[in-house]
């Protein structure tokens, strides 16, 4: 294993250069109280750094990337000019409202990181962003569901039909996806009850469904109305859902369109902002992995994002400066580009932290660089930083998960690896 | 029938099959031997994609239809956008698309639904979808849509009772994951055809730099990792470069190939996109020439013993439990070895191993498999407009043909168990309860029939109790033993 200090020097730094970087001291307490709010939303595939986050200013930038290369004064055929946010890095054109947000200081993009598996595997990828070790079988629950665990009484919904492995464990969470308009007959739910109460897999699940409404599930159960929307996401999870409804029910209505990301995320915020709704979070997306034509994809696939982060924002606006929000990418793609006009697996990617509890408009963690001998293995961006040790950061400051949860029990074994601080703003 | 013999019958019907047919639970013997037959010869098609156009012939339609698309947008360039009924704009090419193609689309469909509801070789069946879903393609990519279907039907049924070799092949070389996996347009570095745009490049004047032509590793990857070896393998990222170092050079027909006429594959290897040179994959030497290059990796993967084990556990996994016992993969995995790569040892060994008919063996249906049960226990007829099926499996969460990933659904409980997804599954169980055929139907004896000895106490007491027979019906689609495949 190659410190960090080891790895400056094998990447070329000084130390005077690695002094202008941002290395975050120790943790400091977010200055938002108590009732703080933490999002994660995962993007499958794997989300392009380099054509999110152009490092226009690296030398190597511009000759790896060719025809894909983004600048903030040049543009390409799909894109316009990139936003420039520094000397080094711009964002993608069509990510508008992550500029503001930077520009507000509450967006801090960090890239070069990765989860400690290096592999290029999707799917091991994925399993180690979410079950928080470094192995892709290394534990059958989510880091999530085990920081909820160490934080009683909060509670956690995942925007997914079905649980996923981030958000699976021992504390049961809500999940919740648009509701199917179809009517439920309340006494077939009455019926149903006892014979999934005797069965031991089942039980728990059903009860939370039915919950809220209980045996009795109002007769407009499932039909679209206020009441059906909770009933079918758990809504004990949720809070009143009779004064909760009918705001949700004119977002979702008026969401026909912009994709389906931006609609889980308005969602996920409407449901977040309640003042005992879910404190923890999860949305996932998939269509990531651009293989092939990728700068008409990411152009499409990043304006959904950008939408979506200002759905949620919008939507979470009561809790927004209490709120942080992780955009997390199983991992970067190859520095160069493909014969095809697209990326392959790669290492290094980037991490995104947005919200109002966040010390943005700065780009975060440590560049790498991209000339050939910067790369690792000659062909992707080198991780410099842990995604375990932003998501430690994330909630020892901002949820208050104590430290030796966070190095046993949330991420085990992680004792080493400290968790970062200068994420939030500071009290 | 004996207990254990019934238990069997039961197993075989719902756990094996896509779940038991009113009357098919009596007549019922040999469980395993019924189970055996059928990985014997191919799966009934009832004659249900009678018509439908091979994959070839989606090419030609989609070759003329990019055709009127250009011509179209000629000829109405600078008019004004049309406007629909709701007073909203329509684009007039998705609108040609949907003309185009929107028959065969919903045909494509319906066919699969009739074929889940009607087959009375279940076994067989649920083997194609196994492979088909272990070949996953996801139609959210738009250039592999049409192909999905289709290559079910001509690279995964007729080889499911052969060799695991030609379904391979088979499947590698169709349109639908040349598409979805990049393959298609991926080139050798040093190919005739890279070097013929080097040169182009070179000449051109304004300096800006151009794209050049060369690898995308997607597909070898992912045939290493998923369709093959399996991702615990002992492989490197120089054994999956060099592979797809090999595989440059297939791909399929281009439109004006289509246009000139002759061709009769949906398959094409093109020599000059090809790296030429031998590569070496996993410490062995290939240095065939052209096409026969990838096609002998392929041939070696597919009978490596990483393979072997890999391909046993996922269909333990499949079909017997989500932690399938050690020594049932083991089985599985040295009889196809030892049948040289031949399908039907694999399914053999595991109808043949205790562990399969053991109490412990137990899966939660999926729920696409949910409602497959669900139609043919109310022997439900699917009718001709797939959409409220495919509109219903999509709000359950898996939609037909659309994992959104090449490592296609899961089926581990844990993965379908929420709150939220066993709701709609009661609201699938209504759904699905108001298309049965109430006819001289009695909601107990039904149950009976489908669930055999499966059925619980309880639930007899509850279907008892139901104030109609629509709510019997519904209680019976949605009771938990309806959603467990003992």
């Amino acid at each position: 294993m190659t410190t960090r200090r080891e790895f400056l020097r094998l990447m070329g730094y000084s130390a005077a250069a690695a002094a202008t970087l941002t290395l975050w001291p120790g943790i400091t307490r977010a200055a938002t109280g108590g009732d703080t709010r933490l999002l994660v939303l995962m993007l499958r595939g794997g989300l392009d750094g380099l054509h999110a986050l152009p490092p226009y200013g690296d030398p190597g930038y511009a000759q790896l990337r060719g025809p894909l290369a983004l600048s903030p004064s040049g543009a390409t055929a799909e894109d316009g000019p990139a936003l420039r946010l520094d000397a080094t890095f711009a964002l993608h054109p069509a990510l508008t409202f992550a500029r503001q947000l930077y520009q507000r200081g509450q967006l801090l993009p960090i890239p070069a990181a990765a989860p400690p598996y290096w592999g290029r595997s999707h799917f091991e990828a994925q399993d180690c962003v979410e079950n928080g070790t470094a192995v892709p079988d290394g534990a059958q629950t989510g880091w999530l569901n085990r920081a909820i665990a160490a934080l009683p009484g909060v509670r956690g919904l995942a925007v997914s039909t079905v649980m996923p492995l981030m958000m699976r464990g021992s504390v049961p969470v809500a999940t919740w996806t648009p509701p199917l308009p179809l009517r439920v007959n309340p006494i077939l739910l009455q019926r149903l009850e006892p014979l999934y109460a005797e069965d031991a897999r089942l039980a728990a699940a059903f009860a939370d469904a039915l919950a809220g409404d209980g045996a009795s599930a109002a007769p407009s159960a499932g039909t679209g109305e206020p009441g059906a929307m909770s009933a079918a996401m758990g809504n004990h999870v949720m809070g009143d859902r009779r004064r909760a409804g009918p705001a949700l029910r004119g977002k979702v209505k008026a969401m026909g369109s912009g994709g389906r990301l931006p609609q889980l995320m308005q969602a996920a915020g409407t449901f977040m902002a309640r003042p005992e709704g879910p404190r923890i979070g999860f949305v996932e997306d998939y269509g990531w992995d651009t293989h092939a034509n990728q700068a008409a994809i990411l152009a499409r696939k990043l304006k959904e994002l950008d939408h979506a982060l200002s759905g949620f924002a919008q939507a979470a606006q009561p809790v927004w400066a209490r709120t942080a929000l992780v955009v997390v990418t199983e991992f970067g793609r190859t520095a160069r580009i493909n014969g095809t006009n697209g990326t392959d697996h790669g290492t290094g990617g980037v991490l995104w932290l947005a919200g109002g509890a966040v010390a943005g408009g700065h780009v975060g963690g440590l560049w790498p660089g991209m000339r050939p001998h910067q790369l690792y293995q000659d062909r992707d961006i080198h991780a410099t930083i842990d995604f375990r040790s932003v998501f430690k950061g994330l909630l020892a400051a901002h949820m208050g998960v104590s430290e030796s949860a966070l190095a046993t029990r949330v991420f085990p074994g992680s004792a080493a690896l400290p968790p970062l601080g200068g994420l939030l703003r500071a009290a | 029938m004996d207990a254990a013999s019934r238990r069997r019958a039961a197993s075989a019907l719902n756990r094996l099959g896509l779940g038991a047919r009113d009357g098919e639970l009596a007549q019922l013997g040999d469980a395993p031997g019924w189970a055996l037959a059928q990985t014997r010869r191919p799966a009934a098609e009832l004659g249900v994609f009678d018509g439908l156009p091979d994959s070839l012939g989606y090419l030609r339609k989609e070759a003329r239809l990019a055709q009127e698309r250009r011509a179209f947008v000629r000829r109405e360039a600078g008019r004004p956008v049309p406007v629909g009924k709701d007073g909203k704009p329509v684009n007039p090419l998705l609108r040609l698309y949907v003309q185009t193609f929107g028959a065969d689309l919903r045909r494509e469909a319906s066919a699969r639904w009739h074929l889940a509801a009607r087959t009375g070789t279940p076994f067989a069946e649920r083997l194609v979808r196994f492979w088909s879903n272990h070949f996953a393609v996801s139609v959210d990519k738009g250039p592999a849509r049409l192909y999905a279907a289709p290559m079910e039907r001509e690279a995964i049924r007729p080889h499911v009772h052969g060799r695991f070799f030609d379904m391979l092949l088979a499947v590698e070389q169709h349109p639908a994951m040349l598409r979805y996996l990049d393959q298609a347009q991926s080139v050798g570095p040093d190919s005739v055809l890279a070097e013929r745009a080097d040169r182009r490049l070179a000449r051109r004047a304004d300096g800006r730099p151009a794209r050049r032509l060369g690898l995308n590793e997607n597909l070898a990857r992912e045939i290493m990792e998923l369709h093959t070896l399996g991702v615990g393998a002992r492989y490197t990222q120089r054994d999956v470069t060099q592979f797809a170092r090999a595989l440059t050079g297939w791909s399929l027909p281009f439109p004006r190939e289509l246009e000139r006429g002759g061709v009769e594959r949906a398959f094409r290897f093109r020599p000059f996109a090809h790296e030429p040179g031998p590569v070496t994959v996993l410490g062995k030497v290939y240095d065939q020439p052209g096409e026969d290059q990838a096609r002998a990796i392929l041939a070696d993967f597919a009978v490596h013993p990483a393979t072997a084990q890999h391909l046993a556990a996922e269909l333990a996994t499949h079909l017997v439990s989500d932690v399938p016992p050690a020594d049932l993969v083991r089985h599985m995995a040295q009889a196809y070895l030892a049948a040289g790569g031949l399908l039907p040892a694999l399914y053999a060994a595991l109808l043949e191993h205790p562990a399969t008919w053991a109490a412990e063996a137990r899966k939660f249906r999926t729920p696409q498999d949910l409602l497959y049960a669900g139609l043919r226990a109310g022997g439900i007829d699917p009718g001709d407009r797939p959409q409220p099926w495919e509109g219903l499996l999509m709000r359950l969460g898996q939609p037909t043909f659309m994992p959104r990933s090449p490592a296609g659904y899961t089926d581990i409980a844990g993965d379908w168990i929420a709150p939220d997804a066993l709701w709609k599954r009661v609201q699938a169980a209504e759904a699905l309860a108001e298309r049965i055929p109430r006819t001289g139907l009695d909601p107990r004896a039904l149950a009976a029939a489908v669930l055999g000895p499966q059925l619980r106490t309880g639930t007899g007491l509850a279907l008892r109790r139901a104030e109609a027979p629509e709510q019997a019906l519904a209680l019976l689609l949605a009771c938990p033993e309806f959603q467990w495949r003992v």
